[in-house]
């Protein structure tokens, strides 16, 4: 553990140091800003307002639910990017060989790389959480669904570091790491789909348990779901396990 | 304080590493001598942990490595072929990370970074960033990095590649004022780099060892050696035959235009015995001369008589 939190601290002041990083998260606001005011100037609309009613629930729905939305599918990229030096860079500058030959366990390397990609993934995240934030002068916030989902993406996000940890930790090249992240990120929310197509009622039932996108509406409706936690959970700890056994079977080749 | 017994490494079918054994005693500094693809660096690897060996077994400190890697991993600081460096890090900060992830005392910390920056003269370049450094200033935080952990055994993958002469001469000095403090294995193709700095020297070709002596026992076995040139007109086989035969002749090679190399022991009166053997046989002598072995000679013999024997056996 004290290994990983080395290497973590490591990762993260080099990471914090890039432009890299910075340039990230400079698209990241400029995309969100822009859908920001134009969904919050559209929800200002009067027809909007007689319509609904300018309550907070509303205002979660309309506004923050596609700002959420759209976080949620940046952060896809901005993690593939992120994460896709975890590993390459490493091996590539034969850093490697100093972890591999440093007193810590693959475990503690795995580790290291996953808290801190999703300390910079977190961040970003959090960065984005100051939009729904900026309305809190304007009244009528509704704490608890908002909470709820940027929980459901905290966990949501912490997947997509786990699975990018992965591919990156498959190759050398981080432009082979990207793709493959994102082949995975995609992979990851068609597996749902897979549910409408099955015939048994188990098959049916196994599948709706790995759709991403039922356990993340959930949480976006502020349902808080121990099912979703269990679910964000396990994908996290298959994919750095699985990036645990290729750091290890590393030493092999 | 390193024990190799057996130790076989195969990349697919190709051995790499055959059956090397050998040990180094506590404070002691081996060099690891050898041609290009000898094994030397996957020996290293092996003994630091970073990959497991096919077969056999090696003991670093009393700790099998494949048992307690983290153990043996504690104990070693190792210098890999390419320094193992962060480009966008600074010189200090690089360090410090190593010393922690190498598991130094939060209160020793900055004390053995400031030795290791000291011992390797890096104190000009401690806050400049790595990718900015020259390649030579990279291998000397290579070395620092090794030393910062202040490590039992430091393993050393031919140390000196790339530095200056004044660096060369001073990468040398430090090694022999670790010695003694610290258990030392260096690779190297340099002979003065061992003769520089080692008291002990494996000689490994094509993943065997070929030689193992002190450097004092190698250079008196080599300085009492010696190679005698003959020229005739008339290259008899009998002679070669009577040349081998004779006491204290260790190897006759013919070679074409009627030259013949024969090494021997370099024992008092063999050479005009040698003459007496040419003259008699009546090859017609032309030419007899005698020359020092020097240890770049007895390298070159070892690592190439090996390849030829293989070579010998695959046709
Ligand atoms: N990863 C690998 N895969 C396959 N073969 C390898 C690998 N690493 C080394 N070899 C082979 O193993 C043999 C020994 O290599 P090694 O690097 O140990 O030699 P060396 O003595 O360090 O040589 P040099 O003096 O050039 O550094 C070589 O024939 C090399 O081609
Ligand atoms: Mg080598």
């Amino acid at each position: 553990m004290r290994g990983a939190l080395v290497i973590a601290g490591k990762d993260l002041r080099n990471i914090f140091a890039s432009p890299l990083f910075y340039v990230i998260a400079g698209v990241c606001c400029i995309a969100w800003t822009i859908l920001f005011i134009v969904s919050v100037a559209a929800f200002l609309q009067p027809q909007m307002q007689m319509m609904s009613g300018a309550d907070g629930m509303n205002l979660h729905f309309t506004v923050f639910a596609k700002h959420i939305s759209l976080v949620n599918l940046v952060m896809i990229f901005a993690v593939a990017a992120i994460s896709m030096r975890l590993f390459p860079d490493e091996k590539r500058q034969r850093t490697f060989d100093l972890l591999l030959t440093a007193p810590v366990t693959a475990t503690d390397i795995t580790l290291g790389k996953l808290i801190a990609g999703t300390v910079t993934a977190w961040a970003l995240v959090l960065v984005s959480l100051l939009y729904p934030l900026s309305l809190v002068f304007w009244g009528h916030l509704d704490w608890g669904p908002l909470a709820c989902s940027y929980i459901g993406l905290l966990l949501l996000v912490a997947c997509y570091v786990a699975i990018d940890m992965f591919t990156s930790s498959l190759t050398q090249s981080t432009v082979v790491a990207v793709i493959l992240a994102l082949i995975f990120n995609v992979l990851l929310w068609f597996l749902g789909a897979a549910a409408d197509a099955s015939e048994s009622p188990l098959q049916r039932q196994v599948f709706e348990h790995l759709n991403v996108s039922t356990h993340y509406v959930n949480f976006l409706k502020g349902n808080f779901s121990v099912s979703g936690l269990i679910f964000f959970a396990t994908v996290v700890f298959f994919f750095s396990f699985l990036t645990q056994r290729v750091v290890e079977s590393t030493r092999w080749r | 304080m390193i024990e190799v017994r057996e130790l076989t490494k195969n990349y697919g079918p190709h051995k790499a590493v055959d059956r090397l054994s050998f040990s180094v005693k506590k404070g002691e500094v081996v060099g690891f001598l050898g041609p290009n693809g000898a094994g030397k660096t996957t020996t290293m690897k092996i003994i630091t942990g970073f990959m497991p060996p096919s077969a056999g077994s090696v003991t670093v400190a009393g700790f099998d490595v494949f048992e307690d890697p983290i153990e043996v991993k504690k104990r070693i600081g190792y210098l890999p072929e390419t320094p193992p460096v962060y480009g966008e890090m600074t010189v200090e900060s690089y360090l410090k990370f190593v010393a922690r992830l190498k598991g130094v005392e939060k209160s020793k910390l900055s004390a053995q970074v400031e030795r290791a920056i000291e011992k390797t003269d890096l104190g000009s370049v401690r806050k400049r960033m790595i990718q900015n450094l020259s390649k030579g200033y990279r291998q000397r935080v290579g070395i620092s990095q090794a030393l910062v952990s202040e490590p039992e055994v430091l393993i050393l993958d031919e140390p000196t590649v790339g530095l200056d002469p004044r660096q060369v001469a001073e990468v040398r000095k430090l090694i022999k004022d670790l010695a003694g403090h610290h258990t030392i294995i260096l690779s190297t193709h340099i002979l003065p780099e061992v003769q520089a700095t080692c008291e002990r020297i494996i000689i490994i070709n094509r993943g065997r060892i070929a030689a193992e002596d002190s450097l004092d026992g190698l250079s008196r076995r080599m300085s009492g050696s010696a190679r005698v040139h003959v020229r005739v007109v008339d290259m008899k086989d009998s002679v070669v035959g009577d040349l081998r035969s004779t006491p204290g002749v260790q190897g006759v090679v013919a070679r074409g235009g009627g030259v013949i190399e024969i090494d021997t022991d370099g024992s008092k009166g063999i050479t005009p015995k040698l003459a007496e053997r040419v003259v008699t046989a009546g090859c017609g002598l032309l030419e007899l001369r005698e020359e020092r072995i020097n240890l770049e000679d007895v390298f070159l013999k070892l690592t190439t008589s090996e390849e030829n024997q293989n070579k010998g056996a695959t046709l």
